[in-house]
């Protein structure tokens, strides 16, 4: 037994990858009840307006329409995700305040019908002036998006650690810039479908989610019920990015549907809806004040930030203090202040998207070093490394981090992409920049108080040891956890992989756990299922031992076989001894749960941004841009990631390129754009320009060795962390490429065509 | 989301198919590859009462070359019959370079030549490039065939001379002198992206010079326009970098591309400048490609 481990490590395949590929796997859409009707939701044409009357007499009357329901229908309590904000009803009640804000849902006999009825709702509204601008907003008389919230200010926060005015005015050079974000939207290939089934006091939801137990959660509080008597479970799930961590009005307005006509209500969301619906990336405001020595290092750091939050909270209050909260995690310095205001307009609400809150002021923070390298004379890749944090060592806004390998990732990422040959070497229209990122393995806290464990596990042995059965209440959304999970339970078993099975994300049948976000389920979920797993070992080593003639400590189980650690030869396998433990015991099962401990500060805010370990990452880009056109190639890429142990290398990798590729998408071509009136006029795939595979470059994705103490094996996250050096990345090559900075995302072919156009204007002295 | 109602016929003659155009008159419309008329009935933009498809009409998919005549394209024939034809990619590469680069290859192996044309939307690939090599339509009605140049076939955006009852049946290349052809588009990703701009151009040359050159530009005005003053700065001129770069210069001060989420006016002038020097030294160099 050459190997440390017998079954991590291992790209071995993903357990929905068959019936991925051959079109077999069904999604919520895809599935089929005896008398299920179909549901959707009628929504606001205008961005902020009062509801005058609602007449669904004539929808009513539509044959096939079976229920037609309005804000008089359902609970009025407001619900969200944010605890300290629930500012959303399942249907406006006095007014909308944007552009497909829920106003009431029909169910009908099929999607034809639904469609037809939606257009028989009459609605009569009262137009209200509405604002658009975050800036506008926070005026004295612009109108009030949310009453509860003066000056549209949804959130503030002001977060100062160490001494930043004396740091800055003892600065060798301070600098301040400003960016700009844009409006970004997850667009999950799959759209939101949920499927409600009320039947006497249990109430069962099918929903493409990131979460079952959030769900669960609020459902149960919406309808008054004993969370026992929700059921939330998912089958499989066409990508989430943050998008479907909080139930939306398909959950709410669904159940409410089934309960009236007593049958299964199929709602969904089509591409148009998903826009309107939205939770995507906030467009952020950022001015960045930074202060260093001579050398570069960076003394103190001032972010002030404001975002547009859209019409509602959504995740907002988190994504705004991730905002600034991670900002501190690459870099070491002592000195730093955080001012952040998040601004409800009248657009569509923003929350969480993957790297949530921070890969905009990531980007706006790369850049900026960038810039103070440049006016020093200082090497990026230098300056990074000059500051770059270390393992062991606590943030001025007190995150602990034990392992950090950025330096190392720095130094492999300058190597392997050549970046001392081509740094200031490359021919006219090329560039080659570097960005890093960082990111939480895991949030420190629950998205609402409570004192549960984040995670547990249930393993049990079938009867005759053939095959084991995994029990967790994560959520494979497509990056791979089932079959992670699976990994790690065969390993501390010391079982067989392609013998596990997994039951996840079923609020009935699997223990709790939170769910897919924050990058959490490889080391919180892993963790209680490596306990799990453990367990089971445990207890069949003492079962195989007397007729080994051995102590259980003798033993080990490795792949299915119990064996004698000294002598190998004396061994048994795990299936005849799961088999007489079942016999003699009763059923086999193992048991685990994971807590946090105690992590963070005691200022405002403390929470957000804790965590039991931090990824971090190094990026080089090389791009090619034409100077003439602004059209923007991006060349060649290098990754190297400090993810701790890697589980299984091909969904590691996997994520890298995905992360990757939506930071690109982020960098460049992707922005959700208004009318005057509020209307999104890109809510579809061909204006709203997700990069495609073509435009796709070759991109290396390396990693560095760590081992986390603080994740099962040693593992950290890898797959939001990924997404946060791209856009500073990009933005770093193409400024080295074209000569000139470009503040605002997305760095457009018009973008960089202007500022190429420019700068030559003012070289030759025009 | 969802097709309105409609009557859905599927004759096996032109004849039949112009009867029937004839018969409904407005309220029917064609039905070739579906890919614009789809999407526009779904998003309640059109609603015809009564499709005729053209799907039964195989005659209409042929890409062949008649001694006279030139090559001639069956309005059906999809993009990428067009890209892959082996006539076309001997004689006029820069046809199926056009229809391959265009939309994705969903589109490309449904969307047809006829509906590209017909639709008449100021971004559609293909007619800059028949445009500039000179190409007329044959459309069949009621009342006859005629046939007249694709230049003179649109009238604006989403209007053209063709009449409710006629079918757009063939697009012929004729016989011609120029030496080289290209097509570049611009578009804002390497695939499904509409073109903000697009340039064609094709020229005549003799050694260096270029006895005539016919340059047609995309999503540059409401039509397909010809750039003639850029053409008028290349006849009968010895060709240097300057004056590629004049001729430009030249098609971006005449066309009138308006502003959208695409592309400001300004940008999509200078991409026209850009673009038109580009194609025209690609085409003197390089052929028909
Ligand atoms: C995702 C996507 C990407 C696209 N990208 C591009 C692109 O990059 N470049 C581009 O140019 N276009 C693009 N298009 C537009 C469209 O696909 C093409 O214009 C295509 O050629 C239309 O052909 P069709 O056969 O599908 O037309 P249809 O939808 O069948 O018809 C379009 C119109 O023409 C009429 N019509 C069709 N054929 C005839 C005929 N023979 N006689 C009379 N009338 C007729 C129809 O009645 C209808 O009004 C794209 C479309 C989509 C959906």
């Amino acid at each position: 037994m050459s190997q440390e481990y017998a079954v991590i490590g291992k790209s071995v395949p993903r357990k929905d990858g068959w019936d991925k590929v051959t079109g077999k796997a069904k999604y919520t859409g895809d599935l089929k009840f005896p008398n299920m009707l179909v549901g959707k939701i009628l929504t606001s044409p205008h961005a902020h307006a009062r509801i005058l009357s609602i007449d669904t007499s004539e929808a009513e009357k539509l044959p096939g329409v079976k229920a037609v329901i309005t804000h008089e229908d359902v609970p009025s309590l407001k619900y969200g995700i944010s605890p300290a904000r629930w500012d959303e009803n399942i249907f406006c009640i006095d007014k909308v305040r944007f552009v497909g804000d829920k106003v009431a849902a029909v169910a009908a006999l099929d999607e034809e019908t639904v469609y037809k009825a939606l257009k028989l709702i009459k609605v009569e509204y009262e137009t209200l002036p509405a604002v658009f601008d975050p800036f506008e907003a926070m005026r004295e008389d612009a109108p009030l998006v949310q009453e509860e919230y003066p000056r549209n200010i949804n959130t503030e926060i002001h977060q100062n650690f160490g001494d930043v005015d004396k740091a800055m005015a003892e600065a060798y050079y301070v600098r301040t810039d400003r960016f700009k974000g844009q409006r970004t939207y997850q667009s999950p290939i799959e759209p939101h479908s949920a499927i409600s089934i009320w039947d006497k006091d249990k109430l069962t939801i099918y929903s493409s989610t990131q979460s079952p137990h959030y769900f669960q959660y609020y459902i149960a509080r919406e309808f008054g019920l004993p969370m026992g008597n929700v059921r939330v479970l998912k089958t499989h799930i066409g990508g989430g990015f943050g998008g479907k961590l909080e139930p939306t009005g398909l959950e709410f307005a669904g159940a409410v549907l089934s309960k009236l006509t007593g049958r299964p209500v199929r709602m969904f969301y089509d591409r148009e809806d998903m826009f309107a619906h939205n939770r995507g990336r906030h467009a952020q405001f950022m001015e960045l004040t930074t202060g260093v020595d001579k050398d570069g290092k960076i003394l103190a750091v001032h972010a002030n930030f404001v975002m547009d939050g859209g019409a509602y909270t959504s995740l907002g209050v988190a994504s705004a203090y991730y905002a600034g909260a991670l900002l501190t995690i690459p870099y070491e310095f002592d000195n730093y202040k955080f001012d952040m205001y998040r601004v409800n307009t009248n657009l569509p609400a923003c929350g969480a998207q993957r790297g949530h809150g921070h890969p905009q002021p990531r980007f706006a923070f790369e850049s900026h070093l960038d810039n103070i390298a440049k006016e020093l004379g200082i090497d990026p890749v230098e300056i990074r490394l000059r500051n770059a944090r270390k393992s062991n060592t606590t943030t001025p806004n007190e995150f602990k981090v034990e392992t950090c390998a950025l330096t190392e990732a720095l130094e492999k990422a300058r190597d392997l992409s050549g970046w001392r040959e081509k740094k200031g070497k490359l021919p006219s229209g090329r560039g080659i920049g570097i960005g890093v990122g960082s990111f939480v393995s895991g949030a420190g806290y629950p998205i609402y108080r409570t004192d549960l464990p984040q995670a547990s596990a249930v393993i049990k042995v079938n009867e005759d040891g053939s095959e084991a059965t995994l029990y967790s209440g994560s959520v494979d959304i497509g990056q791979g956890s089932d079959t992670v999970l699976c990994q790690m339970a065969a390993e501390a078993m010391g079982y067989v992989y392609e013998k596990m099975r997994i039951v996840s994300a079923d609020t009935e049948l699997a223990p709790h756990d939170f769910g897919a976000y924050a990058s959490r389920q490889t080391l919180m979920s892993g963790a209680a299922v490596k306990q799990a797993g453990e367990e089971i070992k445990t207890q069949l080593l003492a079962i195989a031992a007397p007729a080994l003639g051995v102590r259980a400590e003798e033993l080990d189980c490795r792949e299915g076989i119990i064996f004698v650690k000294a002598n190998p030869e004396i061994n048994r396998t795990f299936g005849e001894a799961a088999r007489e433990f079942f016999v003699k015991k009763g059923p086999l099962v193992g048991r685990g749960v994971y807590h946090v401990p105690k992590l963070g500060g005691k200022f405002k805010g403390a929470a957000v941004g804790t965590s039991p370990a931090y990824s971090f990452a190094a990026q080089v880009a090389e791009v090619e841009i034409d100077e003439e056109t602004g059209e923007v190639k991006i060349a060649e890429v290098w990754d190297v990631h400090d993810c701790g142990k890697v589980i299984n290398p091909a969904l590691l990798h996997a994520q890298v390129h995905g992360a990757f590729y939506m930071g690109m998408g982020e960098s460049v071509w992707e922005q959700v754009l208004f009318d005057a009136k509020g209307k999104i006029i890109n809510a579809n795939l061909a204006e709203y320009r997700l990069p495609t595979a073509l435009d796709m470059p070759r991109l290396h994705s390396d990693l560095v060795d760590t081992v986390e103490p603080n994740g099962p094996w040693g593992v950290k996250e890898v797959g939001e962390g990924a997404t946060t050096p791209v856009m500073g990345c990009i933005s770093n090559a193409i400024t080295d490429a074209i000569g000139v900075r470009i503040d605002s995302l997305p760095l457009s072919y018009e973008k960089v065509w202007r500022a190429s156009k420019e700068r030559k204007r003012n070289t030759s002295g025009e | 989301m969802y097709l309105p109602d409609f009557e859905y016929y599927q004759p096996n003659s032109l004849a039949e198919a112009c009867r029937l155009m004839a018969k409904f008159g407005p309220r029917a419309r064609i039905l070739a590859g579906g890919t614009d008329l789809l999407h526009k009935m779904k998003h309640g933009q059109l609603e015809p009462e009564v499709i005729v498809s053209l799907n039964g009409l195989e005659r209409l998919r042929e890409i062949t070359y008649q001694k006279g005549v030139g090559v001639v394209i069956g309005a059906r024939a999809t993009h990428n019959d067009i890209a892959g034809s082996a006539l076309l990619q001997e004689k006029y590469r820069s046809v199926c370079e056009a229809a391959h680069h265009m939309a994705n290859n969903q589109i490309r192996n449904v969307g047809t030549l006829g509906g590209n044309i017909v639709n008449a939307v100021p971004s559609a690939d293909l007619p800059p490039i028949l445009i500039a090599l000179g190409a007329s339509v044959k459309l069949a009605g009621s009342q006859g065939r005629r046939v007249l140049p694709l230049e003179e076939f649109f009238t604006g955006v989403h209007s053209s001379v063709i009449e409710p009852d006629e079918i757009l049946t063939e697009v012929i290349i004729p016989d011609q002198p120029s030496t080289g052809s290209t097509y570049i588009r611009f578009g804002l990703r390497r695939s499904g992206a509409l073109a903000v701009v697009g340039a064609a151009v094709a020229v005549t040359m003799e050694g260096e010079t270029c006895r005539e050159a016919r340059i047609a530009l995309g999503a540059a005005a409401p039509v397909p326009m010809r750039a003639r003053q850029a053409e008028a700065v290349l006849k009968n001129q010895v060709i240097t970098p300057d004056l590629l770069e004049e001729a430009g210069v030249c098609a971006a001060r005449e066309c009138s591309p308006r502003s959208s989420i695409r592309g400001s006016e300004e940008y999509r002038r200078d991409l026209v400048r850009v673009l038109t020097r580009r194609a025209l030294q690609k085409a003197i160099k390089e052929g028909h490609v």
